[in-house]
């Protein structure tokens, strides 16, 4: 049994089969592939590392512009650039299979098939503690409708993929959506062992001089401080509507920001963002939980979660 | 390898028209940077503005320099245009500064010894890096290609004691008038035919585009320093690309790939 106590709270929290450490997990596409941040931090100390997502074939991404800050936040069209499953398994793994840490992988397609197929191969390596599925992406064969905009789609999804997995699966919903929760319990019914929320949100800016859209491809994805107050309230809204874990994510700076969604119902949360302007945010924020565990005197991190019923 | 650190400000004063010069102590970078590499500084730490700015290192003192009071200063030539500029104009002497860097490949120098030229052209702040170049080059035959608007804009021409400098502004107030190209294109027959000269650029998006034009025949060493809206800053987010002629992966990050590429490898988007 591990000694807890109100001078040492325990942070390890438990998602699906997935026993993390601390809750603070490093969001897709935020931390490249582990390497890049190595000088900056002992990776080991994060609860998960999730790198960016793959897909079974290469995917070159958008034109740039791809990045433009806003008000409080980053718009965003990188659009899935990722060397493949392939160079991935050859390349990036090794490295990564070497921190001493959870290691979940992104990953996405195109057709129903394409996740199944990608799922299955990822499920078969050695050295990762489970999947998450972005469902954020357009659906070829559906006149391409958004899987995770479409509850009877993100029900198929989920329930095919987790037939042919054994690892467990969190599904990262998609906030442009009209009712979160019913995606969320749609994701549920289909087996997902947790749900991962907020992806970004879609958005745009124009250039006044130019007359022409600051990405280059119009529309792009918000992240940062500006959108945290709808993330969590999604977040406390799908945390009353579903059993399984909640994994809560949406401009996320500091530990403050982490507690908050814990108290709305987050089993632990995903730094994104945050992570390109303060690379060690994931260990800022570990300490800052801890300090506040510790000066609220509660012994373990699972007293906070869900704290707010309302 | 880039690190995360604080730096104090030295100093921060307006050199001319918009452009500033700030001095910071921070040995941690300064002892590690190359020419062509560069930081992203944090201008706030209320997330007003959000990112972090990219900036190229223009003069770095090793903590085993000649001149003891330099020791470990590193300097960023700046032009103030938006909201982090202007944020970093304010910055005060004494205050913390927390940099990232240094980062990016930097230029590859010249073999030595070489009967070839060694040629920069630049504009505007692109001079900075440019000027870190040149105090790590040997060569005897350094000629240095410098151009802006006005003569206001027209930054670093004391800083190649060794080299040959040319000036041209496009309002003819120093120097030839026209731009940098023109002046480079009509100075270019001293450069001789037989020798695979080595060129440095790094300048205003369109002047490197004329240039790359220009020099594309030639069978010279061309490297160009890029800029690019940057997310991180050290290759983890993706955001800052360019288009190279890569077969594999076309969009490669100008922050880890880069800033210094083969002028070949550029893909110049019609826009």
């Amino acid at each position: 049994m591990k000694m807890k106590s109100v001078h040492h709270p325990e942070l390890s929290i438990r998602i699906g089969k997935m026993e993390l450490k601390n809750p603070v997990i490093v969001a897709s596409g935020t931390f490249g592939y582990g390497q890049e941040f190595e000088n900056f931090m002992d990776l080991s100390q994060l609860g998960a590392i999730i790198p960016k997502g793959i897909s079974l074939n290469p995917m070159q991404g958008n034109p740039p512009p791809r990045i433009f800050e806003t008000n409080g936040g980053i718009l965003n069209s990188i659009g899935l650039q990722n060397p493949g499953l392939q160079v991935f398994i050859k390349e990036k793994l090794p490295y990564l299979k070497k921190i001493k840490t959870n290691l979940i992988i992104n990953f996405f397609g195109k057709t129903q098939a394409e996740y199944v197929e990608l799922a299955r191969r990822l499920d078969s390596l050695d050295g990762i503690s489970g999947l998450e599925m972005n469902i954020s992406c357009p659906n070829v064969k559906q006149g391409g409708i958004i899987f995770g905009s479409d509850s009877k789609m993100t029900y198929r999804l989920v329930s095919e993929v987790k037939k042919s997995i054994r690892r467990p699966l969190i599904v990262k919903l998609s906030p442009n959506v009209t009712d979160i929760t019913v995606i969320a319990r749609s994701a549920e019914e289909g087996g997902a062992d947790a749900v991962s929320l907020i992806n970004t949100f879609k958005a745009m800016a124009i250039n006044i001089h130019t007359k022409k859209p600051e990405l280059g491809n119009v529309t792009g994805g918000l992240s940062g401080p500006a959108i945290k107050p709808i993330a969590l309230r999604m977040v406390w809204e799908v945390s009353r509507a579903v059993k399984i874990p909640v994994i809560g994510m949406g401009g996320i700076m500091k530990a403050e920001d982490a507690i908050e969604f814990m108290l709305a119902g987050a089993s632990a949360i995903q730094i994104g963002t945050a992570n390109l302007i303060r690379p060690m945010t994931g260990i800022e924020v570990i300490n800052g939980i801890k300090k506040y565990l510790i000066q609220t005197k509660m012994d373990q991190i699972q007293s906070l979660i869900g704290f707010f019923k309302a | 390898m880039a690190l995360q650190t604080d730096g104090i400000v030295l100093n921060n004063r307006k050199i001319k028209s918009i452009y500033f010069l700030l001095e910071i102590d921070c040995p941690a970078i300064a002892n590690e940077a190359k020419p062509g590499q560069f930081v992203m500084i944090s201008t706030s730490d209320n997330h007003h503005p959000l990112l972090r700015r990219p900036f190229s290192i223009y003069k770095s003192y090793s903590t085993l320099h000649p001149s003891k009071e330099k020791r470990g200063q590193l300097s960023i030539l700046y032009k103030k245009v938006g909201k982090g500029t202007q944020k970093m104009s304010t910055f005060k002497e004494g205050q913390k500064v927390n940099l990232i860097g240094p980062l990016g490949n930097g230029f590859i120098l010249p073999p030595l010894p070489s009967p070839a030229a060694t040629i920069l052209i630049g504009g505007g702040v692109g001079m900075a890096s440019l000027s870190a170049l040149g105090e790590a080059l040997c060569s005897e035959k350094i000629y240095v290609f410098i151009g802006g608007k006005t003569k206001d804009d027209i930054l670093c021409e004391d800083d190649f004691p060794k080299g040959k400098v040319f000036i041209a502004t496009e309002d003819g107030s120093l120097g030839k008038k026209g731009t940098v190209v023109d002046l480079f294109l009509s100075e270019i027959e001293r450069f001789d035919r037989g020798r695979p000269h080595h060129v440095y650029i790094c300048g205003p998006e369109g002047m490197v585009k004329s240039l790359s034009k220009a020099l594309k025949s030639k069978k010279w060493i061309i490297q160009v320093s890029l800029e690019a809206r940057m997310g991180c800053g050290f290759g983890a987010c993706w955001g800052c690309v360019v288009k190279t002629r890569d077969t594999e992966m076309a969009y490669r990050r100008v922050c880890k790939d880069g800033p210094v590429f083969p002028l070949s490898e550029i893909v110049w988007e019609s826009s």
